[in-house]
């Protein structure tokens, strides 16, 4: 039997007082609620929470002269430190199509809490300067940079809903969505414009406050058992090319880009008219007063591949001419001569059309005319 | 044979202030068993090879891995029996083996039923049976055969990872 006393190397604590002699019964005595588990945090399925106690104790049993016996062993206990990690990706799946002069174009961030507890986040924006595989000046600056929280969790920017400036009380294991919103400036050439969304983990536990960002334990002080060290674990969250991040320093970094792609597209309108009946020939008819006419508009975009959205076509009916209710048509182009529109479209979203009595101005409403489309658009008059 | 028993008193565990005090003051009971919690510390020595130590648990964040030491010491003057050592896995860790150098425990998931790891098995939630992985275990039981003699003492350890 070995009493040499214990060291703290595994490889020699273990005394060898093991060999068996003789087995005697043994009887096993379950005491429940021994292992008492306090917790100041919210328990989580994924990852215990900061601030969690943890405490070991053992059962024993034993004879002494054939007389049952039991204890505990003393308890054990460690306080669970805080493991800080997010991500914070850009959240759309191409650049950002803008304008030239745009205002309000918004790009789209998810910042995903891994920390083992809630977490505030502070956030700031700025142009970024690409670096590594991409050129080193952007093609033009945008103005004005704000960065919003998503506060109704919808996914998508509410100009006047979505005001928070900093991520509050993110829960562990939760996702927000984040947007940088600017203006495009209302020069430059038709290129991209990359933004950073720059994220600093920072305190949480008060809702509606901005937490201060946290710093990490210092790994040289002494044993501090029972208070919440922070441990940083978040990685280089923008890559090795990119300068902005570092692995373990409790930010992150996310880039996304603004492009002013194609600006114009070649759009042409031509006009037709077409007698439909003058009530006295039934073939050949002519513009007699009270034949009815009609008014054949026809959208052509020419330039291919590049969509002409919210296009809105507004005629005046001429004098001495009155406009038949309900005859305006919004459809693809028919043949000419025959009929100015197959299809209504009128069935669609968007395609909506109306008529202004007082000013006499017939207007049709046209979401796309897709790259090299035509959309027509034709209504009828009689002849006062 | 002795006409009275030897008193055992429950130690009271202070479950918050113990901290990883070793041995606290208890009272005189015949077997004293401690509850260590340690994180494995690796140095390289200067032969270029690694060793491995116990050191106090200064940051434990998830993912890390304890290992939970319980120190026996019989500090009574008769031999003691039947010696057994339950030791509930805490909720929020996961058993993963024997600490290097233990003596293999026997495991349990179910707190009832104990033996190897293999031979046990866990009710799933579509009513049948699946082998026990190590996450299941809740409780690993150590049984000594022999006696432990007056003044005696030895370790039992396990490893643990935190959910």
């Amino acid at each position: 039997m070995t009493t040499e006393p214990s060291t703290t190397n595994v490889t020699t604590i273990f005394n060898r007082e093991y060999k068996a002699m003789f087995v005697n019964k043994v009887r096993l005595l379950l005491l429940s609620g021994t292992a008492v588990l306090a917790t100041t945090g919210t328990a989580h399925a994924a990852h215990t929470a900061a601030g969690t106690v943890i405490t070991n104790t053992a059962q024993v049993t034993y004879t002494v002269n054939g007389t049952a016996q039991s204890t505990n062993s003393t308890t054990a206990t460690f306080v669970v430190d805080r493991k800080v990690n997010f991500t914070v990706v850009v959240d759309q799946a191409a650049n950002t199509k803008v304008n030239i002069g745009q205002t309000g174009a918004v790009t789209s961030f998810k910042l995903t809490n891994t920390t083992n507890g809630t977490q505030d986040f502070l956030l700031d924006t700025a142009q970024a300067v690409p670096l590594g595989i991409l050129p080193g000046v952007p093609d033009f600056t945008m103005g004005n940079l704000k960065v919003f929280v998503d506060g109704n969790n919808n996914g998508v920017y509410d100009p006047g809903v979505d005001t928070g400036t900093f991520v509050d009380e993110l829960a562990a294991d939760a996702s927000v969505e984040i947007f940088i919103v600017g203006d495009v400036p209302t020069t430059g050439s038709p290129n991209l414009s990359e933004v950073a969304l720059h994220a600093i983990v920072a305190a949480g536990g008060a809702a509606g406050t901005k937490g201060t960002a946290l710093l990490p334990t210092d790994l040289n002080l002494a044993n501090a058992d029972n208070t919440v060290d922070i441990v940083f674990a978040d990685n280089d969250s923008d890559g090795l090319l990119y300068l902005g991040d570092i692995a373990r320093n409790g930010q992150g970094i996310a880039y996304a880009a603004y492009e002013i792609g194609v600006r114009n597209v070649s759009l042409t309108v031509t006009k037709t008219a077409r007698v439909i009946s003058d009530e006295v020939n039934l073939l050949n008819p002519k513009a007699l007063p009270g034949a009815t006419v009609e008014y054949c508009l026809t959208v052509n975009n020419s330039t291919l591949l590049t969509p002409a959205s919210n296009v809105v076509l507004s005629d005046v009916v001429p004098a001495n001419t009155t406009f038949v209710p309900g005859s305006l048509t919004i459809g693809l182009p028919g043949v000419p001569g025959i009929a100015c529109t197959l299809v209504s479209l009128g069935t669609l979203d968007g395609y909506t059309g109306s008529y202004d009595t007082a000013n006499k101005t017939v207007t049709a409403n046209i979401p796309t005319v897709i790259g090299g489309g035509s959309v027509a658009a034709s209504f009828r008059v009689t002849i006062n | 044979m002795f006409d009275t028993l030897p008193s055992v008193r429950m130690i009271a565990v202070a479950a918050l202030a113990a901290g990883l005090a070793a041995a606290p003051a208890q009272a005189a009971g015949p077997i004293q068993v401690s509850s260590k919690v340690m994180v494995e510390k690796k140095t390289a020595a200067k032969d270029g090879t690694t060793s491995v130590t116990l050191a106090p648990t200064q940051k434990v964040v998830p993912g890390d891995k304890v290992v939970f030491v319980l120190d026996y010491r019989n500090t009574g003057a008769q031999p003691i029996s039947n010696l057994v050592l339950d030791n509930p896995v805490p909720q929020q860790l996961a058993y993963r083996s024997p600490a290097q150098g233990s003596p293999a425990p026997e495991v349990s998931v179910d707190g009832k039923t104990y033996g190897e790891l293999a031979t046990l098995r866990v009710r799933t939630a579509a009513g049948g049976l699946r082998p026990a992985s190590p996450d299941d275990v809740t409780n690993v039981r150590w049984r000594l055969a022999s006696p432990v003699t007056a003044g005696a003492h030895g370790q039992f350890a396990f490893q643990a990872v935190l959910k």
